[in-house]
């Protein structure tokens, strides 16, 4: 286990040496968060709540939003194709890693690089504008949201990993991974609560893996979910973690059988 | 006309790279599409729960978001050029658009022509239209008029602060994301400035003027914009590209070549 908190330590120097690009991302999240505050504040003016969501559950949704977006979504999974594309990929097949732990240790730095700026710039604006958060009220929410994040990152990771693996086939896959992207954000409401939308969208989202990557763990720190909705939420994020897991490592194998090493 | 042969020709060369990867172009493609598309039904989502967004209807709302959409899409279809100018100068690339007999902004501008751009701005002008016809009042001359001039006017002024780019680029050879702060900026844009408060507002109008590209379009359209903020639109495209181009002058006579 040491080799991989090692990998973990060197991507995060890396992470913090690219200076300029680590800033422009940041600054993307902070514009989202700015301008997503301001629109919702619009909103709820003049009024108590806005589509079931008082003043200070919006708020905390929207700055939770940006906690989540920075720690679940961020990730160098989009590195993987280029790696299996150039032939590095055969690089990590010789050395004794296992290129999944390998990549997950890879994002976990990074991971952890957004996590604290994105906790400093949410302090930031609560201080600047005085913002009311809403914390829980039950201890053991806590735990519940540590556990629903867990959750969150290990399917996301899986999600990405799997698109990644998508390099075996063809060298062209910057295109549908932004694409990929664009449509989790959306689908897992990192831009806003799923809640707003029709209830027929609603319903066709919660069938897909998204809504479990940033709308339920923020729904559990905002302890808007019944008993029974919370266990359908960790059983549903149980349930796609596992047939992901299987999806992906299938598509792994796939992919390396079709590995010719090109490049290398 | 030669110049616009030459961009007849740059276009040519961008659509062939393009084309040459199309599984990668069907998916930005799609993912620009989608993007609007989920912005769209999320302002209309909004409109179940309440009447107004900053004393805006839907579809005035929607016309600040399309028109955003529009500046936002027509520089990047545009000026996509801009966005490699780092990889030119460090690649050579530059020295050798220098001794081209063509005018070195231009061929650095036009370098790149983005078609993914040409085929999403399509459906944005269809629905801009749809919504115009669907503002009470339906469309009226006077009123389009002062919109695609103004719209016009904002791409003028993103066109400056590419400009501005590019110079910090040519002058430091570095200041790759640049371009990428002012995307970032351009996203307050998306919905009325009106929902902003004075200080931010203040800084969206005169310091960064993402509004004046963005809002004032929408809101001359609909009758909410003075004639002396109109002025000021004017003045400050006139300023930014006086500003922006001296800028150029001074960053390209200081440029010594750092590669060929």
């Amino acid at each position: 286990m040491r080799k991989y908190w090692f990998i973990f330590s060197l991507y995060w120097q890396e992470g913090l040496q690219q200076r300029s690009s680590f800033f422009v991302d940041r600054f993307r999240s902070f514009v989202v968060l700015i301008s997503f505050y301001y629109l919702w504040t619009a909103l709820l003016r003049g009024r108590s709540s806005f589509a079931g969501y008082d003043h200070s559950q919006m708020i905390t949704y929207i700055l939770g939003m940006s906690i989540l977006r920075g720690l679940v979504f961020a990730s160098r999974t989009y590195e993987i194709a280029g790696e299996i594309n150039h032939g590095r990929l055969s690089g990590y097949l010789l050395k004794p890693v296992n290129f999944f732990v390998y990549t997950f240790f890879r994002d976990l730095s990074e991971k952890s690089i957004n996590l604290v700026s994105a906790i400093i710039e949410v302090i930031v604006l609560t201080c600047l504008f005085h913002l009311d958060i809403r914390w829980p009220r039950d201890p053991s929410t806590w735990a519940l949201f540590l556990l629903a994040i867990v959750g969150a990152t290990v399917l996301y990771f899986l999600l990405s990993f799997m698109v990644g693996c998508w390099g075996f086939w063809t060298a062209e896959s910057g295109g549908p991974r932004f694409l990929f992207e664009l449509t989790l954000e959306f689908s897992a409401g990192a831009f806003f609560p799923l809640d707003v939308l029709p209830k027929g969208l609603q319903h066709a989202l919660q069938m897909m893996p998204s809504p479990y990557l940033v709308f339920f763990p923020l729904h559990v720190f905002l302890e808007r979910l019944s008993p029974s909705q919370l266990i359908n939420g960790f059983a549903a994020q149980l349930f796609w973690i596992g047939a992901l897991s299987g999806i992906t490592y299938w598509i792994w194998q796939k992919g390396l059988s079709f590995y010719g090493a090109e490049g290398s | 006309m030669r110049y616009l042969r030459i961009w007849y020709r740059l276009a040519l060369n961008s659509y062939g790279v393009q084309a040459s990867s199309p599984l990668s172009s069907f998916g930005y493609l799609l993912g620009k599409l989608v993007r609007i598309t989920f912005f769209l039904v999320f302002l209309s989502a909004i409109f179940k729960h309440t009447s107004a967004l900053a004393g805006y209807s839907l579809e005035e709302a929607a016309l600040f978001f399309l028109t955003f959409n529009l500046v936002d899409i027509l520089a990047q279809l545009f000026f996509r050029g801009i966005y490699g100018i780092r990889s030119m100068i460090r690649e050579g690339d530059f020295d050798y658009f220098l001794i081209q007999p063509v005018n070195i902004l231009y061929r650095v501008s036009f370098n790149m022509i983005d078609f993914l751009d040409v085929v999403t701005v399509i459906p944005v002008f269809v629905i801009t239209y749809y919504v115009l016809r669907h503002i009470p009042g339906g469309i009226n001359g006077h009123r389009l008029l002062l919109y695609i001039l103004l719209t016009l006017n904002g791409l003028l002024i993103a066109f400056a602060i590419h400009i501005v780019v590019a110079s910090f680029a040519v002058l430091t050879q570095e200041m790759e994301n640049t371009i990428w702060i002012y995307r970032d900026l351009m996203t307050l844009g998306r919905f009325p400035a009106d929902i902003y408060d004075a200080p931010m507002r203040g800084i969206l109008t005169f310091v960064i003027p993402i509004a004046v590209m963005t809002s004032f379009p929408a809101k001359a359209y609909l009758g909410k914009l003075g004639s002396g903020w109109i002025w000021h639109a004017f003045f400050v495209s006139t300023i930014s590209i006086i500003l922006s181009l001296w800028f150029w002058g001074f960053s390209t006579r200081r440029y010594t070549s750092v590669s060929s």
